[in-house]
Order: C-alpha cells, then structure tokens, then sequence
C-alpha cells in the first residue's frame, strides 16, 4: 500500500497501551484514553483504538464492554468526557455525527436510521445532496453508486417495503454516497442470516480493497476470523487486547480476551431423567406484526426437568412463539397445551396461574414498567393477591418486593423509586425473579442473558439451570449458541416459523447447526428424534 | 336560487377556502416537522390584531400583514422554544399558547373594538379576466390574500417535496433522530417550521381584518384555527388534498348564512358540525388503513427530539 | 473532570441532572406565578394602570373574604372537574382534549332532565340531572374511546374535535327548541326552576363544591391504593407490560376515557345546576382547555387538580373584578398561560442543567 504523505515524526502516535507498536503508517482512526461516564455507568474507562488505513478491524467484547460508546464517540454521537479522536493522524472534536462525516467517519448504527417513509435514494441523500432534488436523477446516481460496490438495491422503494438486511445495505450505501473512508458497522451481522453475513464479508473486504477502512464491531468470533485482518478487544470499557493480527491469533485466545478471568458456565450441569411433558405446542400458526406468516406450524414439547433450547437467526419465529405461550399473540391455528391441557385461549394472568413463568426478551416495555417503582413491578404477577376489597396493600405488596430483592440479589435503591436507575443486570435479576419466585412449572425464557455483564448472565443461568433441577419445564431461547450448547438438555432449530432440525446439544457440530439455522437441514421427521 | 347567489356562493367558497388554506398550510408543514402546534387559533387572533391595530398606525394594509406575519412567526417561536427547546408536552404548551394568543389579543386590541379598519387590501384587479361570466367574480376578483393562499400552497409543496430543505424537514418529522444523524439540526429545522406555520396562521388572521371583515372583535377568529387543524388531517398533510378540503370546509362557511337564502330548511348551526365530523371519518379511515402500512402522519409527531440521552 | 482541550465558548445544551432538583413540582408552580405576575406588571404599566392596586383588587376579590372564597370555590369547580378529566386520562398517558365538549354534553343532559322533570322533589330532581350530565359527558367520549381502544384512533384530535361539535349542539338547542319563548328572540335557554338547582353551601358558594371535593378524593384514593389505579399506572407506563400482566389494554381505555368524560361531563351537570341556572352557548367558558393547563401543573396528580383549580378559579374570579378598574379581563387570561409558561421551564429546569458546549467542532487540529 501506498503511504499518503504526512508530517513526520508527530509526537506520541506511536504510543500505544499494550506495546503493539507497529505505526510506520500514520493509522487511520487512532482513539486515545476514551473515557465515557453515563449517569451511574463508566461506559468506556480509558479505551484504546488504533486502526491500519485499508484494513477490515473487529472491534471486540461482550455486551456492555463498552464497543459502542467508544463507536459512538468516533461517530460523533458522544463526545468523550476525556481523551482524543485522530482520524489520519488529526485531532477532532467532533460534536455531532455531521462532524464525523464531514471528516470522512460513516456510522451503521445497530438500530437502522432510515426514514421508514422515503425512498431509498431518498433516505441515501438526506442531509447531501443538491439544492434541488431531482428525483430521477438521485435515484439513478443512488443506483449507480450501490452497483459499484455490489449492494444490490431498487432506489424508488419506499425502506418500510425492505428486509433488514436490504434497510442495512440502504445504510452502508448512506455512508458511500458521502464518501466516507472510514466505515464503521456496529454488530451488523444481528439481523442477518449467515448467507448474508457472508455477502456482507466479501462487501466491506471489496471497501477495504478499494483503500476504505473499516472497523467492524461484533462478538461472534468465527466473523472476525472470517473477514476481519485485525482484532481489538474491550472489557470493562478498555481496551485489553489492541491490533492483534487475525492470522497470528485464534477464537480461544480472542475469547479468553473477550471474557476475562471468570469463564461463563464451562462444565455443562449434570443430566436428569426428564419427566412428562408441560408444555406442547402443536400445529401452531400466527401472524407477525407485518401480518406475514410468523409461525407456520410449530411443533413443540417440553418435559418437567429438561431444558429446551432454541437455535435461529433472528427474526424466524423465536419471538412470535414466546408471545403465543405466553398469551401474548393471537393464535391463527394449532394449539397451546400447559400441563396437558388446552390453555390456547386462556389469558396471560390464567396462564400464570397454571404455573407459567415467562421471561420476555424485552425486560423495559413488557417485562417490566419503566416508570413505576420497584415495589410495583414486583407484584406485577400478584398484585390480585395484595388485596384487601378494592384496595391494595402496600405493607404485603412491600415486604413481597423485600424477600424478592433478598432472595435474588437485586442491587436496589429505595423500593419505592422507579426502576428507571437499575442497572440491566438487576432489572433482570428483578423480573427473572418475579417469575420464578412461585416455583414455575414451567419456564419460558427469551434472551435472558442478552446485554448482560458475566456475573448476571451467571446468574441467570444458575437460576434456570436449577429451575430445571426442581422440575420444572424450561424452553430457553437464544442468540447465543455457546449458551444453549451449554444448558440445553435439546436444541431444536427455528427456520421459518417451525422446528427444522433437533440435535444433542453434547454431540452436535456447530456446521450443521448453522445449516439448520439457514433452513439447508434434514426435515425434523427424519432425524432420529428423541421425543 | 339564482346565479347571482350562487356566484356569491362560490366567491365566498373560495375566499373562506384561502382563509382555512393559510393557516392550515402552516399547521401542515409545523406536523411535517414534528411539531403539533394546537395554538393555530391564538396565533390567528395575534395575526388578526396586529394587522388590525399596525393598518390603523400606518394606513398601510401591506407593512399591516407584514407585521402581522410576524407576529404570528413570534407566538409560534414561542411554541418552539417551549416544544423543541425544553421539550414540554407539545399538546399543553399549544393549548396554552391558543389562550395566551387570544389574551394577549383581546388585551392588545381593547381599544380597538368598533374602529373603522385603517386600511384595507384592495382586490386584485385581473382586467379583461374579471369579465369572465362566473369564473370571474369567483376567481379573479378575489382579495390578494386568496392568491398568497394559492401561491404558498405550490411554495409548500415544491419546498417540502423537491427541495434539500423540504427533505430534512420531512425526516424531522418522520425520524428525528434520522435527520440528526444526517448532519440536520433538528432544532433549527423545528423552530423554523414552527415560525413559518405561525406567519402563515398570522396571515390568515390578517386576511380576516383586513379584508374579509375589516373589523376587530374579540373572538373574529371564531374557531377557525381549529377548523385548520382539523384541515391538516382532513388532507392527510399533503398541500393539494388540503387545499380540496380548505375549499370543502370553505364551502360550509359559506353556506353557512346562505341556507335560508336558498330555501334550504336545514340548520345552519348543524351544517358547521360538518368538517369536525368529516374529520374524524378521515382520522378513523386512516387508522383503519394504516394497519399494513405506515400512516401519512409524520411518526415523530408529537415527540421531543433530545440527543445523547441513555 | 477533564475535559477536551477547547474553548468553551459556544451553545448552551441542556444535560439531564444526576438528580432532579428537591421541591420540584410545587416550586416550579411558583416560580410559574412569579413568571406571569412580573409580566403583568409590565402589560399593566404598559397599558396606564398602577399594577399594585390591580392585584391588591384581584386579591380582594377572590380570596380576600368568605364572600370572594366562596365565588372562587365555586370557579374552582368547574376548573378542577375539567382537571381532573384531564388527569384521569393522562394517569394512563391518554389525552383527553375534549373537556370542553363533555362540559357541554353533560350541561344538555342534565338540562334535558331538568326540562322533563321539572316538578320532581329536588333531591330527585339534582340526582338525576347529575347523572344524566356524567352520561352525556361520558356518551361524548365514547366515540373517541372506542375509535382509541379498537383501531388505535389518536384520541387527541378526535376529542377535540368533539368539543366544536358539542358547542354547536348547544347552539343549535339554544337558538331552535329550547330557546325561551320569553327571551325576546336571545338564543337564551329558559332559566332552572328553583328545585333544579344546586343548594347553598355559604354564601354564594354551592354543594358543588363539596361534590366535586369529594369526586377529586375519590379519584386521588382510587389511583393511588387500588388495584384498578395500579393496573391504570402500569398500563400507562407501557401498554405491553400491561398485557403481559393480564390487564386488558382496550378495557382500560375505553373506561378510562368514558369516565374521563363524565368526570367533565358531571362539571357541566354542577356548573348548569349551581352556577349558571341555564344553559347557553358560553357555559363552558374554555373551562375544558383551562382544565388540561391545571392538570399539567399538577402532573396529572388528582391530589394536585384541587390545589391549582382553586388558585386558576381566584385568578379568573380576579380578573373578571378588575374590570371595574378599567382593566381589560384579558390581563387574566394571559396571567393563566404565562403561570403554565413559566412552570413548564422551571419544571425543565429542575430537571436539565444548561451547559454550554464548546464551539469548535470541525476544524482539525494537528
């Protein structure tokens, strides 16, 4: 690669936290001492970034490590409470994302920022392009751009028509059309299948070809290995492991780097005989929220002293499911056994009442009520058993939350404070509490240790894990392969809105999971299914 | 029923059809900002004042409607400051701004009660066009105010559909954050769709003094504001189904001291109630439709925009 | 803490406090009244009048004896009914704009009423009147409700168009078949026969007072220790969680709304029957649109509603007074927005601290 011309002998760029020093190319993004302080939070505590120009760059760790904060500081939608932002070797104080791009810094956020409503040349140009917009002429300069670079795309779509990984195709695009050198993508690969993921790849490689830089954010370590040439990895808000070349490390060193001295659950928990089945969901069908098919025939049975897990790309059904189990989500067709019986058109609060406990995979919004006080939201299930005429009692309902927050290790402050200030780890530990706080006969949990730190997703799976011990019937679905690898008694794969495959989660290959998940698999049917 | 009536009918049509046009053009492109704006009525009442008192001082009916423009533009920024700025609750702070503009008009204009007006906007002369049988007195006699009316409907829609500008204001109000990210100050764009949706309500409040009914009395905007946003809805927030509904709307006004004259036994009072009900069957149709895909209402409308909150 | 290298000259930002500031709502309402008094100061010596003697006269008339409190109590009814309508729904993040029409509504039931039961014993009489107006209002509100509950209308436009609607119900009534033969072709509606009105509380003031007292109690009770106040809170915390604790999202707005409704409604029942003896196009003189600016100021707390309703009514009962002076009533209309103006910052306030942010952004320093 050709080196751009540039001032030499700068003072301090080459300095660098962990020694990896290896800049006789001035970097393209380089990140000093990041820090980030949210209210009760240390997001990012003197973070490190240094990034080759050309290069394809993980930024890695796990939830809550502080990835994004430190992207959001490079994009400019943070500005840091202390440290510097060199982008090819200048100082920026960039105080707003426009900052950013200005200075060649393009932003995929997670969550897309698209405009539902325009089209998607529209949504390409917002913020640059002419005075005047002609219409035709955007769309074909839009097309013309996404052809280049391989995004294929229909520029005069409205975005609310697209896919996800079509909306993500939309942002990158945004990014190119301003002509950004530095790309970052903030875990992009969630809402794709892997068939995508891997177009994906040979995309942003195709940038960094084309002399673009780009840093990638994600924790699923075989992408890194895939399509990355180098590796940073944060805990904790810093940064433990800078510029590690892909080629000369593997998954088992970046994840040690990833998760530290205390490993989640290594040793899987010792196998019981699993009794009758709690839960059946037969021939079961519903819409989603698009009004498409979301489930499409779902064959499902859970035993009392097993736990089931659920592998799939996100968006195949897995959120749909939860919600018809729980109540949640009308019923097109099929049915919802607990305990042997029919409960398809019983309430959420009767299905409780069987013994249900649910999880859901969004612990703010449905799980539990983000402006009212923990008290409240403990007795979000029982409140119908504070009572005293129409009243409440609040003496019952407050030494309830008392033992619950004993009981589970919920750091709390008042109890009769919203729970607004909790942390996500003790929102959690709150709602799992709720749930499980009776005894559930059986356990439906999503996502339940998605953004948590490594002490509350080992709690979290201590308390199912022992759910299941007391014989109870766990369904457990996840985005985390490790983890159902680990806990799941079963793993059933989700495509499509149904089972496609089952595997034994102690002699299964990662490979022929993954086919499953992309829907290449043997009918269940055929498989030598152990129910 | 006779044609000179029903030329009458049409005129007055078209005239009270520009009043409600104005106004609600400039709720319209406030909502496409993001903003609801429910102090349409205090900021017409200010319009109407301040054309009113200004055209007594200066005798001039043009610096009349500039100053009422601007008066307008003044009230509506104060909505923005408290809406956009300090982020309050968009539907109090307009209904506050609705009874502090008719106070604030009432007070101004206490002296003013019963003046004869200080200067009136003569109508557009159009030559051999006014001679047009009908077209002519109801298109080409009418009072300046109803060609602003047409004007900045085009204005509006080339600017908020053609243009840079329109396209950040459009994603203010659909994705705030979205126009954020994209290198637009939410803020400006707000309060300056915020200001023009005020001008334009002042305007439409100078129209009443300075020309429809040269006069001031309290209450002259008379639900009007309403109506307007009522019209906005009505027109699903695009200019030219609005402008179909200003004159829709229009011609109820009109009609409404017209029944008698046309033998129609019917209650004038009844026939009023029209485009607020005709408005609600637009809001429910909308709804109904909206269930597979998004609604022509803005998404943020409605919501504060603040950056970097966690 | 360290900050970047830059100068901190540029725009002021607001930042969230790490907590809110202490005293919060009431201190705000306060520095509210504050905002507005100054400003009247300033329109009044603008406009020739001697601001002190004005307000000393506003005062004396609303709160100065037993007399003005009792005028202003009754004021205060109306304003606190409407306040509360406003808070009942706002308790599960629904706006009610519609007061004004339910005020309406439920006058023209309890005057229908009072027109077929003209000779019925009083209690009887009052009784039903006051049940027809908390039917009338909340029969207003059942379109929105419905519309709200079944097919996700927003209930914010369809009540307030509502209002125009109701108005021009009255007028319609009062200009046709209730008009008073005797009114001299006024759009006047005859006047209450003696055994349909409100009784004395003391000296002007009305029962209404006691009823609405109590109305606004109950409600404060019921949404703080019942487990339908609770089930209200969580469903306007977040509709899903509500659901997902088994309380029906559609039940609740659909009651919500009807009784925020007749809440306004049973205003219009009190007002007709204690105060205004008949029923005209001006009843409800913007006591609905007053009412939403009394329930912000109390957050949307019924245990609030009462306190700001009664300083709203002195506010409105002191403006009407001061027009003997010369002074134009409107000075108290304005008094009214600029106190919610001026709580509303103090409020933001409170909670957001203005920082400025350093200007310098773009240019690259080497």
């Amino acid at each position: 690669m050709t080196e751009p011309p540039h001032p030499t002998g700068l003072a301090g760029t080459s300095e660098m936290p962990d020694g990896v020093a290896s800049a006789d190319d001035l970097p393209a993004v380089e990140l000093r001492d990041i820090w980030k302080r949210f209210p009760g939070v240390v997001a990012n505590a003197g973070a490190h970034l240094r990034v080759r120009r050309g290069s394809v760059h993980a930024v890695l760790g796990e939830n809550g490590a502080g990835k994004s904060t430190l992207m959001n500081v490079l994009s400019g939608v943070y500005r840091p409470d202390e440290g510097d932002v060199r982008i090819g070797g200048m100082a920026h104080h960039f105080r707003t994302p426009a900052d950013a791009l200005a200075a060649g810094v393009g932003m995929v956020h997670q969550e897309f920022r698209l405009v539902p409503s325009f089209t998607v040349a529209e949504n390409v140009v917002l913020g640059a392009c002419e005075r005047i917009v002609r219409r035709s002429a955007v769309e074909f300069a839009v097309g013309a751009l996404a052809e280049r670079f391989g995004l294929a795309t229909e520029p005069d779509r409205p975005v609310w028509q697209l896919s996800m990984g079509e909306r993500q195709r939309v942002e990158i695009l945004k990014a190119l059309w301003r002509d950004a050198q530095i790309l970052i993508l903030d875990e992009p690969t969630a809402v794709l299948t892997p068939g995508e993921a891997d177009e994906l790849g040979a995309v942003l490689r195709h940038m960094a070809d084309d002399g673009r830089t780009v840093v990638f954010i994600s924790h699923k370590l075989h992408e890194v290995m895939g399509f990355c040439d180098e590796a940073t990895v944060l805990r904790g808000g810093k940064t433990v492991a800078a510029s590690l070349s892909v080629a000369d490390t593997d998954a088992s060193e970046l994840a040690g780097l990833m998760v530290g001295a205390s490993p989640v659950i290594t040793e899987r928990p010792p196998l019981r005989e699993a009794g009758e089945v709690r839960l059946e969901v037969r021939h079961l069908r519903c819409l989603d929220d698009r009004g498409l098919n979301g489930l499409d025939g779902m064959e499902l049975a859970v035993r009392s002293g097993e736990i089931v897990g659920i592998a799939g790309v996100a968006g195949n059904g897995q959120r749909e499911l939860t919600q018809c189990i729980a109540g949640l989500r009308p019923v097109e067709s099929g049915t919802v056994h607990l305990m042997g019986e029919d409960r398809t058109d019983a309430s959420p609060r009767q299905r409780f009442a069987d013994g249900l406990g649910y999880i859901p995979e969004d612990r703010l919004g449905v799980g539990l009520a983000p402006r009212l006080s923990v008290t409240d939201n403990a007795v979000l299930r029982t409140y119908g058993r504070h009572r005293r005429g129409p009243f409440l009692d609040s003496g019952a309902a407050t030494s309830h939350c008392r033992d619950l927050v004993d009981q589970f290790g919920v750091r709390t402050g008042p109890l009769d404070e919203p729970i607004a200030g909790l942390s996500g780890g003790n929102l959690q530990r709150l709602l799992v509490g709720r749930e499980l706080v009776d005894g559930p006969r059986v356990v439906v949990a999503a996502q339940p240790t998605r953004g948590l730190d490594v002490q509350g997703v080992k709690a979290i799976q201590d308390l199912l894990v022992g759910e299941r011990d007391a014989g109870a019937a766990v369904l457990l679905i996840s985005e985390d392969l490790d983890e159902l690898l680990t806990l799941a008694d079963r793993l059933l794969v989700i495509h499509a809105g149904r089972i496609v495959a089952e595997f034994d989660p102690t002699a299964a290959e990662r490979h022929a999971i993954g086919e499953a998940m992309v829907g290449h698999a043997v009918p269940v049917d055929d498989q030598a299914a152990n129910r | 029923m006779n044609e000179a009536s029903l030329i009458g009918l049409f005129e007055a049509t078209v005239s009270f059809g520009a009043l409600l046009y104005l106004a609600a053009l400039g709720e319209m492109i406030a909502e496409k900002a993001g903003i609801l704006n429910l102090g349409v009525e205090g900021m017409m009442a200010m319009g109407a004042v301040t054309g009113f008192v200004v055209a007594l001082q200066t005798g001039n009916p043009w610096v009349a409607l500039v100053a009422a423009v601007a008066a307008g533009a003044m009230v509506g920024l104060l909505h923005g400051f408290f809406t956009v700025v300090l982020g309050a609750e968009q539907v109090v702070s307009g209904l506050s701004l609705t009874i502090l503009g008719l106070g604030l008009a009432a007070f101004v204009g206490r002296g003013s009660v019963g003046e004869p007006a200080g200067a009136e906007m003569v109508s557009v002369d159009w030559g051999p066009l006014s001679d047009i049988p009908w077209a002519g007195p109801i298109l080409f006699a009418q009072s300046p105010f109803v060609y602003l009316a047409v004007i900045m409907g085009f204005v509006t829609w080339f600017v908020l559909w053609r243009t840079r500008l329109g396209l950040a204001v459009r994603a203010a109000g659909e994705s705030a954050s979205t126009a954020d990210a994209a290198g637009h100050s939410v803020v400006g764009i707000r309060l300056a769709a915020v200001a023009t949706g005020g001008g334009l309500a002042g305007a439409s409040g100078a129209y009443l003094t300075l020309s429809l009914t040269p006069q001031w009395a309290d209450g002259i905007v008379a639900g009007r504001g309403w109506i307007a946003v009522a019209l906005v809805i009505f027109g699903a927030w695009r200019p030219g189904r609005v402008a179909v509904g200003a004159l829709l709307f229009g011609l109820t006004l009109a009609l409404k001291t017209r029944l008698q004259t046309f033998g129609v036994d019917f209650s004038p009072i009844l026939l009023s109630m029209l485009p607020y009900l005709l408005t609600i069957s637009v809001l429910v149709a909308i709804s109904i439709r909206s269930r597979n895909r998004p609604s022509p209402a803005p998404a943020a409308l409605g919501i504060a925009y603040r950056r970097e909150e966690r | 803490m360290n900050r970047p290298m830059g100068r901190r000259v540029g725009r002021p930002v607001l930042v969230r406090r790490e907590q809110v500031l202490r005293g919060g709502q009431p201190l705000a309402f306060g520095i509210g009244l504050a905002v507005a008094l100054v400003v009247g100061i300033v329109l009044l010596v603008g406009s020739g009048h001697d601001p002190m003697r004005v307000y000393e006269r506003m005062f004396e008339a609303s709160l100065g004896d037993p007399r003005a409190w009792s005028v202003t109590l009754n004021r205060a009814v109306p304003l606190g009914l409407a306040g509360l309508a406003v808070a009942v729904a706002g308790s599960m993040g629904l706006w009610n704009i519609g007061a004004e029409g339910q005020i309406m509504a439920g006058a023209v039931g309890a005057a229908w009423v009072a027109r077929v039961g003209g000779e019925w014993p009083s209690p009887l009489l009052i009784t039903a009147m006051l049940a027809a107006a908390i039917l009338g209002g909340g029969l207003l509100a059942l379109g929105p409700a419905i519309a709200r509950a079944r097919i996700g209308v927003n209930e914010i436009i369809t009540t307030l168009m509502l209002n125009e609607v109701a108005i021009r119900l009255v007028q319609w009534l009062v200009h046709g078949r209730w008009k008073d033969p005797d009114s001299h072709n006024f759009p006047l509606a005859p006047m209450l026969s003696d055994n349909a009105r409100l009784p004395g509380l003391f000296e002007r003031a009305h029962v209404g007072v006691v009823l609405a007292a109590v109305v606004i109690f109950l409600f404060g009770l019921a949404s703080s220790r019942t487990a339908w106040g609770y089930e209200l809170r969580v469903a306007g915390s977040s509709g899903a969680t509500a659901r997902y604790a088994g309380i029906s999202l559609e039940r609740k707005i659909l009651t919500v709304l009807v009784l925020s409704g007749g809440v306004a409604g049973f205003a219009g029942g009190i007002e007709l029957s204690g105060t205004s003896d008949r029923i005209t196009e001006s009843l409800s003189n913007g006591f609905g649109f007053a009412g939403i600016i009394v329930a912000a100021l109390a957050l949307m707390r019924p245990s609030g509603v009462a306190a700001v309703a009664v300083l709203f009514g002195a506010v409105q009962i002191g403006g009407q007074s001061i027009q003997t002076m010369g002074v134009s009533s409107s000075v108290s209309t304005i008094l009214q927005a600029l106190i919610l103006f001026g709580a509303i910052a103090a409020g933001v306030l409170s909670r957001y601290r203005v920082e400025m942010v350093a200007g310098d952004t773009t240019e690259a320093t080497p």
